[in-house]
């Protein structure tokens, strides 16, 4: 669920799901709970380590009040939101915004840099006219239009006024390809703050880690396959990935998409053309830091497989990709930690 | 299937029932846009029939862990067991 999703239709946060006592009978005294909320239009679930019930469900409260602060500040879809703010003023004036929204900005501009615009969070207008649970297909006039607005270069920031400037009218930006990493960056840090030593945020798919199990082990992820057998989430997974302190997001073009003539038009858009990037199925990476999972996910799926990789190894950072033919390659770094279920 | 799998429906935050994984049953729970069809069957759950726009909480078919969730009538369908979910501490993509 990483692509440049439309999670922020509105912060929901609607119920408490399940706390699951998941393990026991460790030396500390440590078990995992975990509880999931629905909040930024999809499932957000929080695990944490912990001797004490009474301790882990505040954290655990405290994770979800610091993911529905920032969606708020940071939804695409909210009337009231830091980004719309930004977006209405485009053209017009910098518009001074909190130190996380302009942090998260900064960064999206880094993956901009590095993937050469294959990640652009200026894609807001051409993802106004995509239409994916309809299924239509938007005029290329439109598409082309819509393409001319975007370019990261004309985003401007002042570090000193911690102020956003979009310089031509109608630009917009959405933050749904990268935002959800960096929530569960500043979720961790929450826990971690509470004492907590060991966890996990996952905001859907957009997954980070700290601390080890209170068994010893490493966390253990599974990635979707992006065409699966059957459809049953048991036999769903194409790999498992084990490891300690450390992010996870994957893009996928069966999030949302729909199929027309044949073609199978998605939503994770290259910024270049304003279609569907062709090149791969999914694309996970894996990194100390989430927002630079989550931002570099996209980016590299546009950039398609060979130039993927090849990004993936100069930043020295970890990564599965799915070719568009279904064939999976990953990094080096991953040998051991890896376990591919499904070709 | 895990021994004493249940089956968890939520509308709008409220638990609305428990059932085992293990009782084929059908059961219908009205959300904001109407009523949200759950089947139960064989060890596993769907959502049969729902009253959203977009269906996906129908097109994800049958699942055996994890969850189904209907944004648009706030119903979550979550499958776990006594010793949790699986063998995954979380599911990317």
């Amino acid at each position: 669920m990483a692509g440049m999703t439309r999670v922020f239709h509105k912060a929901l946060a609607l119920s408490l799901l399940l706390l699951a006592v998941l393990s026991s009978c460790t030396p500390g005294g440590e078990r995992l709970f975990k509880k999931s909320r629905l909040s930024m239009d999809t499932i957000v679930t929080i695990t944490v380590a912990s001797s004490s019930e009474t301790a882990a469900e505040a954290a655990i409260e405290k994770a979800f009040t610091e993911t529905e602060r920032l969606a708020a500040l940071l939804s695409y879809f909210s009337e009231n939101s830091e980004v719309t703010a930004i977006n209405r003023s485009a053209g017009v004036r910098p518009v001074v915004v909190s130190r996380e929204t302009f942090d998260l900005v900064e960064k999206a501009l880094y993956v901009s840099e590095k993937t050469g615009g294959a990640f652009d969070i200026t894609v807001g207008p051409l993802m106004d006219i995509w239409n994916f649970h309809d299924g239509v297909l938007p005029p290329d006039s439109a598409v082309q239009a819509k393409r001319m607005l975007a370019g990261y270069r004309d985003i401007k920031l002042d570090s000193v006024r911690k102020s956003v400037f979009l310089m031509r009218k109608g630009m917009k930006i959405d933050l749904g390809g990268i935002a959800k990493g960096y929530i569960a960056d500043k979720v961790v840090e929450v826990l971690k703050k509470t004492g907590i030593k060991a966890g996990v945020a996952a905001m859907a798919g957009d997954i980070k880690t700290f601390g080890k199990k209170p068994d010893g082990k490493p966390w253990k992820i599974g990635v979707k396959n992006p065409r699966p057998l059957a459809k049953d989430a048991d036999a769903d997974i194409l790999a498992a990935v084990s490891f300690y302190d450390s992010a996870i997001s994957t893009a996928g073009d069966y999030e949302r998409y729909f199929i027309k003539d044949g073609i199978r038009y998605h939503h994770i858009l290259d910024p270049k053309t304003g279609y569907p990037a062709g090149g791969c199925r999914s694309v996970s990476v894996i990194a100390a830091d989430g927002v630079i999972a989550d931002g570099f996910d996209n980016g590299i799926f546009v950039l398609g497989p060979l130039k993927g990789m090849s990004l993936l190894k100069s930043l020295g950072i970890d990564g599965i990709i799915v070719d568009s033919a279904g064939a999976v390659t990953f990094t080096d770094g991953l040998k051991g930690k890896i376990e591919i279920r499904e070709k | 299937m895990p021994r004493g799998s249940e089956v968890r429906i939520e509308v709008s935050g409220a638990l609305r029932y428990t059932f085992p994984l293990s009782l084929d049953r059908t059961v219908a729970v009205d959300g904001p846009l109407g009523s949200t069809l759950i089947e139960i069957r064989d060890g596993k759950v769907r959502v049969k029939e729902s009253p959203c726009h977009n269906r996906i909480c129908m097109h994800q078919g049958w699942i055996r862990s994890g969850a189904v969730v209907c944004l648009p009538n706030r119903v979550i369908v979550t499958v776990s067991g006594p010793g949790g979910k699986g063998e995954f501490d979380g599911i990317s993509g």
